[in-house]
């Protein structure tokens, strides 16, 4: 549900979280991102920080520039002016990322889990079983087969939550129980029906199914991609996976290394919600990949 | 240039206020976790207050300087000693090239100060020289000083012998007994009445697997309200489970049964809910209890948590000093 009215809750001396529904929906978090961008062009004076995520905006503010009351009479004066959703266009740009699936990193690190902690299934494999696939082709044919949207970034710098846009591509996926202690930098996780790639060496929970040579968080700035920026994408942006095999992966994995590898990314690209509920219209949601 | 001889348990560079902007990618503001001792420690040595310097928490450093400047300890008392002879805290102190500063455990309070005349020569990540060590972001190479680096100054003149009046410091508690201001929200309507009772009249403790990412606490059972209960798939199994939102620094997460205040390099999101959120003002008596400490929890209105964050903003100033 999106509220009629959205609601504000403060969050001690200088946070506010603005709720604007309850659920796990793609218009919704499309409509999070929109007012974000609204009040980012904005230029509120006091406002520090947006934190748009699948429902609601965290934001931090400067008490002593801006008050609670204003601040909130502010916001929503950007979101009665946003008009319909339907009219929305937001800057999107699309990153490609390749993947290897079933790699030897991710099996490596599944193997140690079931020899240290617990016997579990393969996670492909658990994927395929508990999605009725037909194997493991299948699922990277699906994962790979649509554009994500990064519906919210967090608890770990340059960690990204990517949710289909293909409703046709949606699978789910249960979490480590209990978690890993590491998984590989770059592994591409799957959990509840949401896709990451995990951006360092760090503990986790989503099911792994393949793993990219390419950063999305680089902390020296080496690559070109990160001129700007330590994480490679931001809420709002789109990403592909790209299934390549062990040659192309190796070649890639030493561009990296060298600090030549340019990303495969279109800073140009729109994203109109119009135009994406057409689209919707025209699936055949009985196709197979 | 520092020598650090002996880092101490887990010292590290900060800036204040901290890294802000950028949040939305999950890097926190990090920074000082007791910025009223933190700012002081810099204005005693003349510094702007955001001039970088160490934070030592329980076990502080032995530093030996390899040129003449001026530098002030301030926050917990760590009995420290300048070549052996006892040096006072709060307190501007010129130190001569080959002098050696040592410090010991924090015996009131956990987290001391320390700044130097002109500040810390790290470069700035993001924006700022505070140190992020879960993911090796900002400070002295992106983590907790090491035995043996040498950690370089910036030039400053700072004066010896200016000090903080004693009703302008944080008043420490010695009996580990504290009492913390919270504001109710973002998700207090997920508590039932009894649950916010329960909250607000029951002792906490603060667990020992609790650091700049979080406190832990341990007390009596949460009882939810129906949102929590009936609720859509999404938001997850346990009444405590809300669809993935943002974390303010402060807010009291409650993950299952845990709360956990989430601090100064807390994740910036998750699915759990924050009933409650302690305010900036009260974060220097986090950081200066200890585990086994004890917390009551005590009510304030957003109005009175910005008034108190005014009043110690007043405080971090040329006034407070003798």
């Amino acid at each position: 549900m999106i509220y009629d009215e959205p609601r504000f809750l403060p969050g001690g001396d200088r946070y506010i979280e603005m709720e604007l529904g309850d659920e796990l929906n793609f218009d919704l978090n499309f409509l999070v991102h929109s007012l974000t961008a609204k009040i980012r062009e904005a230029g509120i004076g006091g406002v520090l920080e947006l934190l748009p995520n699948m429902a609601s905006i965290v934001m931090a503010y400067d008490p002593d520039r801006i008050s609670y009351d204003d601040l909130t009479r502010e916001i929503m004066t950007l979101y009665d002016a946003m008009g319909s959703l339907e009219n929305i266009e937001l800057l999107s740009p699309v990153y490609t990322l390749p993947v290897l699936y079933f790699d030897h990193r991710t099996r490596e690190c599944w193997e140690d889990y079931c020899a240290t902690i617990t016997e579990k299934p393969y996670d492909p494999d658990l994927m395929v079983e508990l999605n009725n696939l037909d194997g493991r082709e299948q699922l990277a044919r699906i994962h790979s087969g649509t554009e994500y949207w990064v519906a919210a970034l967090g608890f770990y710098p340059g960690l990204a939550s990517l949710i289909s846009l293909d409703p046709r591509c949606r699978m789910t996926a249960p979490k480590y129980n209990p978690p890993r202690t590491w998984t590989p930098k770059g592994t591409v996780g799957y959990g509840g029906s949401v896709t990451c790639v995990y951006p360092d060496r760090t503990p986790g929970g989503y099911q792994i199914i393949g793993h990219t040579p390419v950063p999305v968080c680089d902390l020296e700035q080496r690559l070109p991609a990160f001129a700007d920026r330590l994480a490679l994408l931001r809420p709002g942006d789109r990403v592909r996976f790209q299934p390549i095999e062990r040659e192309e992966y190796d070649y890639i994995e030493r561009r990296v290394e060298e600090g030549t590898y340019v990303h495969t990314m279109t800073a140009y690209s729109k994203f109109s919600i119009r135009e994406y509920h057409a689209w919707l219209e025209t699936l055949d949601m009985n196709a197979q990949f | 240039m520092l020598e650090i001889i002996k880092a101490g348990l887990e010292t590290s560079v900060q800036d204040f206020p901290g890294r802000w902007g950028h949040w939305e990618q999950g890097f926190p503001p990090s920074g000082p976790f007791d910025m009223w001792s933190f700012r002081l420690a810099n204005v005693l040595v003349g510094n702007a207050p955001e001039a970088a310097g160490l934070e030592c928490q329980f076990v502080g450093p032995k530093i030996r300087f390899s040129r003449d400047t001026t530098i002030a300890l301030t926050g917990a008392t760590m009995s420290a000693t300048l070549d052996g002879k006892p040096m006072p805290q709060w307190e501007s102190v010129a130190v001569a090239a080959g002098q050696e500063l040592t410090t010991g455990f924090a015996t009131k309070g956990a987290r001391s100060y320390l700044a130097f005349a002109g500040g810390i020569d790290v470069p700035a990540v993001l924006g700022s020289r505070a140190t992020f060590h879960m993911a090796g972001v900002g400070g002295f190479e992106g983590h907790a000083l090491k035995d043996g680096q040498q950690v370089p100054l910036n030039k400053g003149q700072g004066a010896p012998g200016r000090r903080v009046r004693d009703e302008c410091q944080p008043a420490i508690a010695s009996d580990g007994c504290w009492t913390i201001d919270v504001v109710r929200g973002p998700n207090d309507d997920w508590i039932d009445d009894e649950g916010h009772q329960m909250f607000l009249e029951s002792e906490w403790t603060l667990q020992s697997r609790s650091n700049r990412t979080g406190y832990r606490l341990t007390g009596p059972e949460w009882t939810f309200a129906e949102r929590a209960t009936s609720k859509g798939p999404e938001h997850g199994e346990h009444p405590s489970n809300i669809l993935d939102h943002g974390y303010p620094v402060g807010s009291v997460n409650l993950c299952g049964q845990t709360p956990i205040i989430l601090v100064s390099d807390a994740p910036s999101a998750g699915g759990f809910i924050n009933p409650y959120t302690v305010p900036s003002a009260a974060f220097w008596k986090l950081a200066q209890s200890k585990p086994n400490d004890t917390y009551r929890f005590r009510e304030v209105s957003v109005d009175e948590a910005q008034a108190l964050r005014r009043e110690i903003d007043g405080l971090c100033s040329e006034t407070s000093l003798n």
